[in-house]
């Protein structure tokens, strides 16, 4: 196992370079200038040029990424264009709010959206169960943003109960941090519940029709330990595999959430790098989120180990 | 400890946490008073007022740094750091003093030598700044509150381009901060205005957070803009940036922020009906929509076929496609002039009252016109861009051109409309933009009017009767003379089409009722704000 988690873990080097190298050459080839940006729409070509020279950007495009590349090998991802603070500093300030964004959504999907998909398949073909595949359509369905805006809408404005906007870091306690995250991860986690609990019922399904299910049964096992002790743990590779994969899904759906509620989240830093042309931050967070991704994957690898004894590496 | 002891522990802690245990205490009602928060136009993306001179970086440094003069809601120049000054008989040489007891907010005394560095960094990045040093024959600090401008010409607007609020302003620093290249960025922001800029707090793209200077000493004049005693009523004021105008308006219905610079007009009626909330015009100098055409490329190198567009146009549709069926914020503007501004004129604008689509199309036939496809570029992340973009395709195939639409962002059109190369291999044709009316009261820091071939902005013009207006005005001496120069600017830009303007427009502004002391003008000012 170990073996296998040091290969993995070293595979991930040339993975990370071809993120770095592609990264970049899209970025080169993109239309956009940060020059322009930063000039202003006052600014003669003259003006833009020297700063654009200034920048550094009217080097040739090996020359930039050479140096790029060497300094990033050595843990440094550059200064921001526009703010000329560091890139591993602006990434720091901003992981909190996603980070907590990520792991409450997180929570909440797989709390709501397991059980669901678990009470839907056992009464497969009844009311509930075309409630619960009615709700998983709804999430799919329905933009984030527009989800964000009613529940901003009900729960902010009509209500107040909850704030609009902003976050709160957990230093300043955990109900204020919390208090300004649930209104953003449910909203957020809207299309994961449907997605985690469509896949579970699915797989609880198929799981539900073996026969050890029906020796058990025969044996007087109650309802609710057939369902969560024998069908569930059987039914967990695929459910696993998914919320992984919704893992990216989430990093997507934060874009918007973080725009909608205000959070200072990496989303919105990649949103606004991405309108200003900030091609070191760009370049930098690709690369995070990139590395946390082949991550996820290596840790759902081991998982799927601890759920079928049967699965070796 | 067993697993069951862990597990009640932990519970009891969760439980403590969630009831608020662990909170940060709440700020007492008399401390949030004197806390702003305020939700800016953009983010405030650097703090180098000099180096981006974009507005918000203005909005934001007209709180850290002063300036020598500043103009009042007259527009008239007046003095701010400056106590007095003198221009000798012949007008070639300029003495400043600098009041007392001025100091940085590092603690140090504000002194020539740093005027002199921070007009240096200043004057190689402002059009005005640039003018002055081409007749300069030396800048120089007389003693530490007085310095020397020598010219070997006159030139008669120096105040009002050491008080201009057009970006970029001359924003006074320290020697040491000034001494940077005006073309790289700063790292200090040491200023010596009414409020610190606090540098640990600030969070690119989410938060800037400024404090009060108690070392500050305001004029004893009442404020009035960037003139006037710089009153401090707030401790803190807090820039929340909101990208999502629909969250910035219910952050301000919530009391989550107590000052929106600019709400959208389709959420206007909404705040309107909150007793709480109260909005109104934000700069009365507004802004002017404008595009340009390119005029190296056909079809625009064809003078002909550019005024075909101008008698084509219908500033209404333009305006009614930003601003919706408010009347209140839009006016026809037949020239490129802040309307209601002294030196406002419609000299020669008669072309733009005659939305004429068939006399258009007949002047592009006759004109030559070969078919040749415009290319279009339309920023749609900008809600005003995208609106004339699609007045504009649709004017344009009315009069019989042959539209190629590019539908791109803001930063490609910022890249794209400074390339000079043939519009079918990555040039372009024609793109849009507006202007601050602030920007447009005079030739003195209108860059978008110049028509100086490759000096010129984008699109290129040349203009022999605009450059000649141009310098007509900077030489006039009074207001008759600035007056007939500006007459003959407006006829000859519309003649030559140096660019097509769309006409007046106005935005809102929005705070919260329990806020005192919010103006109108062409940036929010602070001073003089207090909140109960």
């Amino acid at each position: 196992m170990f073996g296998f988690i040091f290969r993995r873990i070293l595979m991930t080097i040339p993975v990370m370079g071809f993120v770095a190298l592609f990264v970049f050459s899209l970025l080169y080839i993109a239309p956009g200038d940060p020059a322009a940006v930063i000039a202003g729409d006052q600014a003669t070509p003259e003006d833009v040029a020297k700063i654009r020279a200034g920048l550094g950007l009217d080097r040739p495009f090996l020359v930039r990424f050479a140096e790029w590349f060497f300094r990033v090998m050595q843990g440094d991802l550059g200064t921001s264009i526009f703010t000329g603070l560091p890139v591993s500093q602006m990434i720091a300030q901003r992981i909190e709010p996603t980070l907590s964004l990520m792991v409450v959504t997180l929570f909440i999907a797989i709390f709501v959206a397991i059980p669901m998909g678990v009470v839907a398949a056992w009464k497969c073909d009844t009311w509930i169960d075309r409630v619960v595949m009615s709700f998983a359509v709804l999430g799919f369905s329905v933009p984030v943003f527009v989800i964000g805006y009613l529940l901003a809408y009900a729960f902010a404005l009509q209500l107040d109960w909850l704030p609009v906007q902003g976050y709160r870091p957990i230093k300043n306690g955990v109900w204020p941090w919390f208090e300004n995250l649930i209104l953003p991860a449910v909203t957020l986690g809207f299309v994961y519940i449907a997605l985690i609990a469509r896949i579970t019922r699915a797989s609880m399904l198929e799981v539900l029709q073996q026969d050890y299910i029906r020796t058990a049964r025969a044996k007087g096992v109650s309802q609710k330990s057939i369902l969560f002790l024998h069908a569930l743990k059987n039914a967990a590779i695929p459910i696993v595999t998914v919320i992984g994969i919704g893992v990216a899904l989430l990093i997507g759906g934060a874009v918007v959430t973080e725009s909608v509620f205000a959070i200072p989240g990496l989303g919105r830093l990649t949103v606004d790098a991405i309108l200003r042309r900030d091609y070191p931050i760009i370049q930098g967070v690709v690369l995070m989120f990139s590395f946390v991704y082949v991550l996820i994957n290596l840790l759902v690898d081991v998982l799927y180990t601890l759920l079928d004894p049967r699965i070796r590496y | 400890m067993d697993r069951r002891t862990f597990l009640k522990s932990a519970g009891t802690a969760a439980l403590v946490a969630s009831t608020g245990g662990l909170s940060a205490p709440a700020l007492s009602q008399g401390a949030n008073a004197k806390v702003l928060r305020f939700v800016p136009q953009a983010n405030l993306a650097n703090f180098d007022p000099i180096w981006g001179t974009q507005y918000v970086v203005r909005n934001a440094a007209a709180l850290v740094w002063d300036t020598p003069y500043g103009v009042d809601e007259n527009l008239v120049p007046q003095r701010q750091m400056v106590e007095s000054e003198e221009v000798s008989a012949d007008g070639l040489t300029w003495t400043f003093k600098l009041r007392p007891g001025l100091k940085f907010h590092d603690g140090e005394p504000v002194l020539a030598k740093d005027v002199v560095q921070s007009l240096k960094r200043w004057a190689a990045r402002d059009p005005m700044g640039i003018m002055i040093v081409a007749q300069q024959q030396e800048l120089t600090a007389v003693d530490d509150r007085t310095w020397k401008w020598v010219l070997k010409k006159p030139f008669p607007k120096m105040i009002l381009a050491l008080a201009k609020n057009n970006s970029p302003c001359s924003f006074i620093m320290p020697e040491r901060i000034a001494q940077t290249d005006p073309f790289k960025q700063i790292t200090e922001y040491i200023g010596s205005g009414p409020m610190k800029f606090n540098k640990g707090e600030w969070v690119p793209g989410a938060k800037a957070v400024f404090e009060k200077f108690d070392a500050y000493v305001p004029r004893a004049e009442k404020a009035s803009w960037l003139a006037g005693g710089k009153n401090m009523l707030v401790n803190r004021i807090e820039w929340v940036i909101m990208p999502d105008p629909a969250t910035a308006a219910a952050a301000l219905q919530n009391g989550e922020v107590d000052w929106w610079e600019n709400p959208i007009s389709d959420l206007v009626p909404v705040l309107r009906r909150n007793s709480n909330i109260n909005v109104d015009i934000s700069d009365p100098l507004g802004n002017i929509g404008a595009f340009r055409m390119n005029h190296l490329f056909a079809p625009f190198d064809n003078p002909k076929i550019r005024r075909a567009v101008l008698m084509a146009m219908n500033q209404e549709d333009y305006m009614r496609a930003i601003v919706g069926d408010d009347n209140k914020l839009w006016k026809p503007l037949p020239g490129f002039f802040t309307p209601d501004t002294p030196l406002y004129t419609e000299a020669g604008g008669d072309i733009l009252k005659r939305k004429n689509i068939a006399e258009a199309r007949k002047m592009i036939q006759e004109a030559g016109y070969k078919g040749e496809p415009v290319v279009c570029l339309v920023a749609q992340d900008q809600p005003n861009t995208k609106a004339m973009g699609d007045v504009t395709v649709d004017l344009l195939k009315k009069i019989g051109l042959n539209v190629d639409f590019v539908a791109t962002d803001w930063g490609t059109v910022g890249a794209r409309r400074a390339q000079k190369t043939p519009p079918g291999q990555g040039g372009w044709n024609m793109f849009h933009t507006w202007h601050a009316g602030a920007d447009c009261l005079n030739p003195s820091s209108y860059t978008a009017i110049r028509a100086n071939g490759d000096k010129a902005w984008f699109g290129w013009p040349t203009s022999k009767p605009v450059e000649d207006a141009i310098v007509e005005w900077f030489d006039a001496k009074d207001l008759p003379a600035e007056k007939t120069a500006m007459a003959k600017l407006n006829t000859a830009a519309l003649e030559d089409v140096v660019y097509a303007p769309t006409g007046f427009f106005l935005g809102y502004q929005a705070w919260r009722k329990n806020v005192t002391g919010v103006t109108k003008g062409p940036l929010p000012f602070f001073w003089n704000v207090g909140k109960a």
